[in-house]
Order: C-alpha cells, then structure tokens, then sequence
C-alpha cells in the first residue's frame, strides 16, 4: 500500500467523477431514467466523433459540445418515439442509442483517415494514466494532471447545478403537471438535466470510459435508495458511496494490478448486492429477519 | 341550460379538445362568478380531467380559448391553484408530507428561489386546515390513499390562489374529513375565492356546491344548482342509468320538501 501524489491524485478524480455522476444518478433514478443516461452515454458518440473531425483534438470544448448537443437530441428522440409515436420507453431507448451509436461508428470509419480517436480510450477510458497527462500552460508551468481539472470542473457545475436548482429538479422528478401548471418549465428542466448528464458522461469518458460511467450513474444512487427514503441523505449516501468506491476501487486495482476504473464499478456492484442482501425482501433463510414476502411483491 | 355571467372569473369559449385527432370535448362554451363552490358532474370518461387540464394549459385545444380573470392563461398562473387526480404521482417518491405541501409555494417563489421560514409557515398551516398536522415528517410512500389526497388539497391550499381547480380531490377520503373541507372550500368561496371541484357523489353535491356544471363530452348544464339539478339535466348527463336516476329524483324530491335549505 502507498499514499502518494498520484495515488492520491486518482482516488481525488475517481471520487469527484463518482459524485458529479451519483448526483445526478440520484434525479435520474426518482424519474424513472436510469436507462436514458444508458442511452445518453452511448448517443453522445457521433458528437464526439464530429467535435474532433472540427477540431483536431480530442480534448477540446467542440468535443464536448458536440456530445452535449447529441445527448439533447437523444433526449428529445426517446421523447418523441414515446408520446408521438407511442412506442414504449424501453423500445424508443433501445432504438434512439443503438441508431445514434452506430452512426457514431460509421462516421469514425469515415473520418479514420482523417482522424486518429482512440477509440479504446472512449469506450474504456484509464483512470491510471491520469499522472502522466499534465496541464501545462503556455509559460511552462505545471499545474498538475488535466484530468483531476476536468472532474474538478465537472463537480463544481453539477454541484452547482443541483444546488440551484434543488427544488425545480425535485419537483419535476414528483409531479411533472403539476410543475407545468404552476409555471415551472419542467420540459425545459428535464432538457437542463440530460445536457449536464451528457456533459458529465463526455468530461469522464477519459478516465472511466464510456460503458463504466453509466455504472456510476446508475449504481451508487440505487444502492443508497435501499438506505433511505428521503431525497437529502440520499444525495449524502451517494456521495459518501462515491468516495469509499474510489478509494477501495484504487487499492484493490493496485493489489491484483488491474483497471482502476472497472475495480471501482465491481465495489460499486459489491456495495449494491451487499445492501440488497441486507435490505431486499428475500425469502427467509436466505437472510436472518425480518418476514417473508408474498408471492406476488417484486 | 347554460347561464353566462357578467365579468366571469373564467370564460371558456367554444373549446374543442382532441386526444389523436379525436375529438373528447366539443364545444363547450361557458362562464363562471367569482366567490363560488362549483362542481363539475358527469359519467366516467366524460371529458371532466379534460376540461381542467386544458384549462391549466397542460393539454392544447384544438379549437376556441380560455381566459382566467379575464386575462391570457401565462398572466395568471400564479392566482391559480390544480389538484391533480392522485394516481398521476408515485407516492413512492423519497418526500415527506411538508416537503410535498411545501411544493405549493413554488409558483409564487420562482425559479432559484428557495422556501423559507414563511413558506413552510403556510404549508404548515395548510396541513392544519385538513386535519393533517401529525403526519407533517411522516414518508408520503408511508400514507393510505386518503391521507395522500388530502397532502393534494394541503399543496393547493398552499398555493394562496384565487381560482382553485380540484381533479376529485375526496377521491378515498373519509365522509367527515369530506365535509370538513368541503365546509372550508365554502369558507374560501365566501371570502372572495373561486373553487372548482369534480365531484361523483351527487348527494353531497347538493349540499355543497352553488353553481353546478354538467359535462358529457357537450357541456349538458352549466348554472346555480337550483336551476341545474334536475331530473331531465341529471338523465341528460348520465344518460338513461335509471337506478341512479330514481335515487337523485328522491334526493331531489327530499331536498325541495325539507324546510331548512338554504
Ligand atoms: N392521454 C389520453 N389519450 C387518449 N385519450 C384519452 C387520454 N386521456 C383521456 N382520454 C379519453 O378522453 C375521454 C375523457 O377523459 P377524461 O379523463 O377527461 O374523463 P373524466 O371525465 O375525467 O373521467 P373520470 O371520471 O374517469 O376521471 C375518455 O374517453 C378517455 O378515454
Ligand atoms: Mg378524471
């Protein structure tokens, strides 16, 4: 075991990446739209892929604003499939992100002569190379891992974001007419929510990737549902669960030397079954209290 | 049998509402005075949650206009108040009653702002006015149905509105917390309030409400109850379900025989 810089460096970005994702995990998950941040995560690449054809470079602000503008359009696909082409929300998912993926695919073939994406580092991402990748300004001067920068900026919006607008989000996640009909826009507070998830999504592909930043948004804030049942320590468990992924997810990573990113989704899913073991309506004998369910419960 | 009034509190005109292009609403061309209970009757699926959600502009007309306080919908929005019906929430979600109730005072705080101390004064004191003070901490995924419905009327009340639109708000409520906010409904009509309630219970309705509206995809009736509330309006609107039909002529027949109507 070590605690060094760099150490320290990776456990810090893991767990802001951790957090910016949980928190907006937590709305997702009281809407109902775990699986549309699934579906931003992957829609977002043809965006990607066009941001780098403009810009040349795979980290620039075109990048991101690229897979915000894809995350958005996802959004009001499975919107429209949904309630004007009637199709189930699963289906009008499942057909937005595969489509929109795909045509991220055929444009990276495309453009692959054009441009060099790591493809392996969008779908994959590594956390553990983050020391190595510095930012250093024009002048020479060191400021440290880019990363930690971008996580850094990424939880201080998204913080800021559910911190402004605490009761809008929470509103809307309950009642979404009655919203509208006191004239808060909850069309319009939806759209805010899925650009930040697309944000947060194309600001972490770097370091978790894109498969594995789904998992942080999806698992931590169902593991801290199975705690409580109000929307505060909700959004507290889910932070502390950020961390404690991070850290565990690091040292584990280190001792059997594997993906740091993919140990902290795996403590992540331990926490999960772990807390489901403990808080699920299993049959008795297969935990220690606590009564029987009925036959029909879910 | 439909009355106009002068300088109504909402005036509905020649209103058309489609679901798919097909049309659940035709014509219905109304107005309604201010200070009064007013109950809005009719058989299932006859367009009532249609009528309201079209007046709060959740759902678009196809044809005609509405005009709250003599003013555009997007003018007025913060003077008027909607219970929705309470299947269209998941009472699972992670609130207490407060929180909920605290709810009603976010159209007059708007966007960025954050409730305070008077916000969660008038919530409080809307939970008290429906007798539900108690269970203010208490999970909303931990209440039976009538309590829900009633944490609806409590957010509406919070509201601080002048025109109250009540989507069967008594749905599951229990006979005497019934007339108990029915009787403070009647306490805002006669303060100057305007309150509309889609009711079913045509029995309390004639004891409560003042001005009557009667609706089965055309608007049957729209008028003081005494003028309304007959026998070949009620067949109109329920169409010929007589069994029903016998029971209000009693009531009727009850209600014009007893000395102490008001
Ligand atoms: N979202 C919808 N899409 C299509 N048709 C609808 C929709 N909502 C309602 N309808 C139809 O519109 C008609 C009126 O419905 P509405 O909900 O206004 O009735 P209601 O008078 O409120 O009935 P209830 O007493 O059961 O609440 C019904 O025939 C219903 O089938
Ligand atoms: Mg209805």
């Amino acid at each position: 075991m070590t605690l060094d810089t760099n150490a320290l460096l990776i456990i810090l970005t893991g767990a802001l990446i951790a957090i910016s994702c949980g928190f907006l995990g937590v709305f997702l998950l009281l809407r109902k739209m775990s699986m549309t941040g699934d579906a931003i995560s992957h829609a977002v690449l043809p965006g990607i892929v066009i941001g780098f054809f403009v810009s040349g470079s795979q980290r620039s602000l075109e990048v991101i604003i690229g897979a915000g503008l894809l995350g958005i359009l996802s959004t009001l696909m499975i919107d429209a499939l949904r309630k004007k082409a009637k199709v189930q929300l699963d289906a009008s998912i499942g057909i937005t992100f595969t489509l929109l993926f795909a045509i991220g695919i055929i444009l990276i073939n495309l453009f692959a002569y054009k441009v060099d994406l790591d493809q392996e580092c969008v779908l994959y991402g590594e956390i553990a190379y983050l020391p190595i990748d510095l930012w250093i300004t024009p002048s020479g001067l060191n400021l440290g891992p880019r990363i930690t920068w971008l996580a850094g900026l990424n939880f201080f919006l998204v913080t800021g974001f559910i911190y402004l607008l605490f009761k809008e989000l929470s509103l809307t996640s309950f009642d979404e007419h009655f919203s509208s009909a006191i004239g808060i826009p909850a069309k319009g507070i939806n759209l805010a929510l899925m650009s930040m998830v697309s944000y947060t999504t194309v600001s972490s592909f770097e370091s978790v990737g894109a498969i594995l930043v789904v998992a942080l948004l999806v698992v931590p804030p169902s593991t801290a549902y199975l705690w409580t049942k109000s929307l505060i320590p909700l959004l507290r468990l889910t932070a502390a669960l950020g961390i404690l992924i991070a850290i565990l997810g690091y040292y584990l990573a280190y001792w059997i030397d594997s993906s740091i990113a993919g140990m902290m989704v795996a403590v992540a899913g331990a926490f999960f079954f772990g807390s489901a073991l403990i808080k699920g309506n299993w049959p008795l004998g297969l935990r220690g209290t606590s009564k029987p369910s009925p036959a029909f419960d879910s | 049998m439909i009355t106009q009034v002068p300088q109504p509190v909402l005036e509905v005109h020649d209103l058309t509402v489609s679901y798919d292009q097909h049309p659940v609403l035709w014509n219905v061309d109304l107005s309604l005075p201010a200070g009064q209970l007013i109950g809005i009757l009719g058989p299932n699926g006859a367009g009532k949650s249609t009528l309201i959600k079209s007046i709060m502009g959740l759902i678009p007309p196809t044809s005609g206009y509405i005009k709250i306080f003599d003013k555009p919908l997007q003018e007025v929005r913060t003077r008027i108040s909607y219970v929705p019906q309470r299947e269209s929430v998941d009472w699972n979600f992670p609130a207490s009653v407060l929180d909920v109730v605290v709810m009603g005072t976010y159209g007059k705080l708007g966007l960025f702002r954050r409730p305070g101390k008077k916000e969660v004064q008038v919530a409080q004191d809307a939970l008290e006015q429906v007798g539900m003070t108690a269970f203010a901490n208490r999970q909303i995924s931990e209440l039976s149905g009538g309590q829900q419905q009633r944490v609806f009327i409590a957010r509406a009340l919070a509201q601080q509105a002048d025109l109250y639109l009540m989507d069967e708000p008594f749905a599951g409520v229990d006979m005497a917390t019934e007339t108990a906010i029915f009787q403070l409904l009647q306490d805002m009509a006669r303060a100057g309030k305007t309150v509309l309630v889609v009711h079913h219970d045509i029995h309390s309705a004639m004891n409560f409400f003042e001005w009557v509206i009667m609706l089965n995809l055309h608007l049957v009736a729209s008028g003081p109850k005494d003028q309304v509330m007959t026998e070949e309006l009620l067949r109109k609107t329920y169409g010929g379900k007589l069994n029903l039909l016998t029971q209000v002529t009693d009531l009727i027949r009850k209600q014009d025989f007893n000395p102490l109507k008001s």
